[in-house]
């Protein structure tokens, strides 16, 4: 039996580890974030990169980062968030129809061959997606539709689907039979109980699909720098690959930061108010599991 | 008019045959209640008449109108669900609205029909409210309301006081007997509580393995159970079954179970028989009585105004010669445990099973001469 | 029992067949958007498509097996190191997430001050949009330039070229890929534990179990299905997790770091007016495709993951 001092003690370590545990990986998780709202808001440019530059000086306080991204940029900054917007924008709202159809047909419905389509999906799904670029822009350069809006959005919207579907259905899944059914009682068919009763209660959930669906199109490179060749269509995330790979130094430290952040704030801003929300989401399969 | 038949229903899933071959006759305006224990296919059989199931074989009949093919929405069938099952994102009114704005009533009289029917079940003020702030008693009757607002052929109705506490759930019995006086329509109730069975059914149909067992009068079931399954089923507390055998006896016959030896008449089948008898039809009593046979009291039960007496009944030689394990309801407090007790039963009450359980009508206890 | 109208696929489909209408566009979309475009890759992958020039794109011709044929003898040395990397960054990746998130959830899940400030920080690098901080990250790993060198200097370290060196490119892949994925792991492990009915801890407690006992025996237990289905998603995600590597190693030093997914990009579009080498892109695909599926029926089969898909 260990005194009551003892285990007084046990305890007041534990807590202390614990601290320390969590301030580390806080630490962690915040010094780059840190570095580019520093870099960001001093002076340009910065002869070298030291720890120094950690440390903000008032006397080094800026915005001139913020200026140059915003409105000397070419192609200009607000074209490339339209483009983002109007990529993003249609190909998270087709996306999102589509998957509200499947998960409810996946969830409500035992069809003749759904553990077919389930499979099937499953297996498509496996297909790195990376790799659909090369007969994508094959197949999509023999229909004319590079460097369109049309030939980014079609891919874009297709690759939402079937991760959408399936969190629909997870989230349709936890939904009784018996709402439906006293739809169905209630003198509906089951279209009318869909549109009426079960689509209602996924809102929350196809809140979370669309907002994943428009960033996976938002922070999208890889497809887009292959697509899209002329500048007036690129997407704030071909913008920032631009400044970013202007190697003069550390002298667009400033503007890639800048631009990291303008381009990140909506994002974050939305994971943050709904993080809870949006994790419960995530995680309903695999929690349940 | 609008009664509900049923004409030899089967529904099988994939390895079970949850209702099988029930055929059952509703006629209009009774309060039908269906009882079984759980995974008996009672709910199955609800669900079977509001078109939410289709059967394997048979028909189902609403009114004179064969409705196997139509859909639930077409059967003008309202139900209350064990869970309630309302709309989450809908208020109150309009959990009750639905299935009137469904079928595109005209407002005034959506509104109309949806408050006097709120105000029927005292639940008008509670119209601007979500299912998810009321009560378990409120959410019930929201869930009546929604069934009697639309006005339907027939209401079936899954355990719906299931959910509901102890205490609320005697008073909502009541009032959902007032109602069905009120509104003359037929209801189908599925329960699996007997008591709740005895207060509310019109009629019991005692559904077992998706069979139907019997159907008949709530006193009728009592007194004359088909058999032994819907006699232990049925009647609080359970009814005591004394297993024997039916032997000759000199001049006739008599039933042997242990030190218990009953002269008995009509049919003379010799062989392995059960008698049951209800436990407030057994009487105890401190001194001998012409045919009482002597016992010990093993155990008791307090239900509060009466006692449920356990008692090992015994041969006159005593405690080594076999005994019976019988059970008899008495005034409270009045026995003990290791109390001496004679047992006596109304030898009219008593009821014989023949060895697959079903009841023997040509049987009875011969009459005492006294 | 002769009707049996319930029994038979034509009342199923009578009852059912609604399912089909909704699920006719996303039949299509995965018709014309994935399954053709495997098909044809499969079908580039079996010709000379761009393959030492000789093909372009309105002429190539079939020629069988032989870009596996070659991937399988003459290749093998760069097969093999695809292999290799793509297991290891998938592999390796997938334990530090593990483990890290395991760690932090259990320390989080305790009753501690705090708790949701932390919880907040620790989420931020998930939430900002991944290629974002992954461009951030490669400028930071820089030699001359990099945050990470700068801080080195400061504390008196030679500077290191990070991304020169094989094992150093891992280090840096691997930091940075934790930083991007430990939030989520963590996250949704605290989300898991704390689903564990109390009354467990209680009891185990009353038993006398110690804190790492409970742990191995009522948290591990409980969390099971969560690590193995997150941990295959880590695994196949990483497995074809594109930026990291494309963006701060580019698979460099040499191939030391390639794994299929980025050769297979970089022989496809990567050095802009070299003819495009479609075919190996092709290959490469296939190759990282008939593995994911491999791995993905050995845990599916060794587990019980598809219950909640096909309930």
């Amino acid at each position: 039996m260990k005194t009551r001092r003892a285990r007084k003690w046990v305890r007041l370590g534990k807590r202390v580890v614990s601290h320390l545990v969590l301030i580390l990986a806080c630490a962690f998780a915040l010094f780059p974030i840190y570095f580019i709202v520093i870099t960001s808001f001093s002076t340009l440019p910065i002869a070298s990169i030291t720890a120094q530059v950690l440390i903000p000086k008032l006397s080094q306080f800026s915005t001139a980062s913020y200026h140059a991204i915003l409105f000397s940029q070419s192609p200009s900054f607000t074209s490339l968030l339209w483009n983002s917007t109007i990529f993003a924008g249609s190909s998270a709202a087709i996306g999102l129809l589509l998957a509200a159809f499947t998960g409810f047909a996946l969830s409500k419905f035992n069809f003749p061959g759904r553990r077919t389509f389930v499979y099937f999906i499953l297996l498509i799904s496996l297909f790195p997606s990376f790799v659909l670029i090369l007969p994508f822009y094959l197949e999509f350069a023999k229909l004319g539709l590079i460097d369109s809006y049309l030939g980014l959005i079609i891919p874009y919207s297709a690759g939402a689907v079937v991760f959408s579907g399936i969190l629909v259905k997870n989230y349709m899944d936890s939904i009784p039979d018996d709402i439906e059914e006293a739809a169905l009682v209630d003198g509906l068919g089951r279209t009318g109980a869909f549109f009426r009763v079960l689509l209602p209660l996924c809102y929350p959930i196809l809140g979370l699909a669309a907002f994943l669906a428009f960033v996976g199109p938002y922070s999208d490179y890889a497809l887009a720098h292959v697509f899209l060749t002329s500048s007036d269509k690129w997407t704030l995330a071909l913008g920032l690959y631009n400044v970013a790979s202007t190697d003069s130094g550390a002298s667009n430290y400033g503007l890639v930061t800048a631009f990291a952040i303008v381009m990140s704030l909506p994002i974050v801003a939305f994971y943050m108010a709904f993080q809870r929300y949006i994790i419960g989401g995530l995680t309903l399969g695999a929690v349940r599991g | 008019m609008t009664g509900i038949r049923l004409e030899n229903v089967t529904k099988r899933f994939k390895t079970t045959v949850a209702v099988d071959d029930v055929s059952l006759q509703i006629p209009d305006g009774e309060f039908l209640v269906i009882l079984g224990a759980s995974g008996s296919g009672k709910s199955t059989i609800l669900r079977l008449i509001a078109g939410l199931e289709v059967q394997t074989s048979g028909h189902v009949y609403i009114g004179d109108m064969l409705v196997d093919d139509y859909e639930p929405r077409d059967r003008n069938i309202a139900m209350v669900f064990q869970s309630y099952a309302l709309y989450p994102h809908l208020t109150v009114y309009n959990n009750i609205a639905f299935g009137l704005k469904v079928r595109r009533v005209e407002k005034g009289e959506i509104d109309r029909r949806v408050k006097s029917t709120a105000q029927l079940l005292g639940i008008d003020d509670t119209l601007d409210r979500r299912p998810s702030e009321l009560s378990g008693g409120q959410r019930q009757r929201v869930a009546l309301a929604r069934a009697i607002v639309r006005d339907p052929e027939a209401f079936l109705l899954d355990e719906p006081l299931s959910n509901l506490d102890a205490k609320i759930r005697s008073s909502a019995r009541v009032e959902l007997k007032r109602l069905h006086q009120q509104l003359k329509q037929t209801f189908v109730f599925v329960t699996h509580d007997q008591s709740e069975a005895m207060t509310l059914g019109d009629r019991l149909a005692i559904v077992h393995h998706g069979k139907l067992l019997q159907c008949d009068t709530p006193e009728q079931v009592l007194s004359r159970p088909a058999n032994r399954y819907v006699a232990s089923f049925v009647g609080s507390p359970e009814m005591v079954f004394l297993e024997g055998n039916v032997a000759s006896t000199g001049s006739g016959f008599s039933f042997v179970s242990g030190p218990v030896v009953i002269p008995i008449r009509g049919e003379s089948r010799v062989g392995p028989v059960t008698i049951g008898l209800r436990p407030w039809d057994v009487a105890v009593g401190r001194t001998p009585q012409p045919g009482s046979l002597p016992g010990r009291v093993t155990g008791v039960e307090r239900l509060g105004p009466s006692d449920h007496l356990f008692v090992d009944v015994h041969g006159a030689g005593g405690p080594p010669t076999p005994t019976a394990a019988v059970r008899a309801l008495v005034r409270a407090y009045e026995y003990d445990i290791g109390d001496s007790v004679w047992v006596a039963f109304d030898p009219d009450r008593a009821l014989f099973f023949d060895a697959q359980g079903e009841r023997l009508d040509s049987m009875s206890v011969l009459p005492r001469r006294s | 029992m002769a009707d049996l109208r319930d029994q038979t696929i034509g009342f199923r489909l009578r009852r059912e067949w609604p399912a089909y209408v909704y699920l006719l566009p996303t039949i299509l979309v995965l018709l014309f958007l994935n399954a053709y475009p495997v098909a044809y890759t499969i079908y580039i992958s079996l010709t000379d498509f761009g393959t030492g020039g000789k093909g372009s794109l309105l002429s190539y011709h079939y020629i069988g097996l032989t870009n596996y044929v070659y991937a399988l003898t003459t290749g093998w040395s760069t097969t093999l190191a695809l292999v290799e990397n793509s297991f290891f960054w998938a592999a390796g990746s997938v334990v530090l997430f593990l483990l890290i998130g395991l760690a932090l959830a259990t320390v989080l899940n305790q009753e501690i001050r705090g708790k949701t400030v932390y919880r907040t920080v620790i989420l931020l690098p998930w939430a900002m949009p991944a290629f974002i901080t992954i461009l951030v990250w490669s400028n930071m790993w820089g030699y001359e330039y990099g945050l990470i060198n700068g801080i080195l200097h400061s504390v008196g370290i030679a500077p290191v070229d990070w991304l020169q060196h094989t094992d150093t490119a891992w280090a840096a892949l691997f930091v940075t890929n934790v930083w991007l994925s430990f939030p989520f792991y963590t996250v949704v492990f605290v989300a898991t534990m704390q689903a564990i009915p109390k009354d467990l801890y209680e009891a185990a407690s009353i038993d006398g179990a110690s804190g790492f006992s409970q742990f191995f025996r009522i948290t591990l237990p409980f969390l099971r299905p969560t690590i193995i289905f997150v941990g295959l998603m880590g695994f196949l995600f990483t497995f074809n997790n594109f930026y990291p590597i494309y963006l701060i190693t580019s698979g460099g030093p040499g191939i030391s770091t390639q794994i299929f997914i980025t050769e297979s990009y970089n022989q496809a579009f990567g050095s802009l007016g070299a003819t495009p080498a479609f075919s190996t892109a092709a290959l490469y695909s296939v190759i990282d495709f008939v593995i994911i599926i491999a791995i993905t029926v050995v845990v599916i089969w060794r587990t019980d993951l598809t219950r909640n898909w096909l309930k």
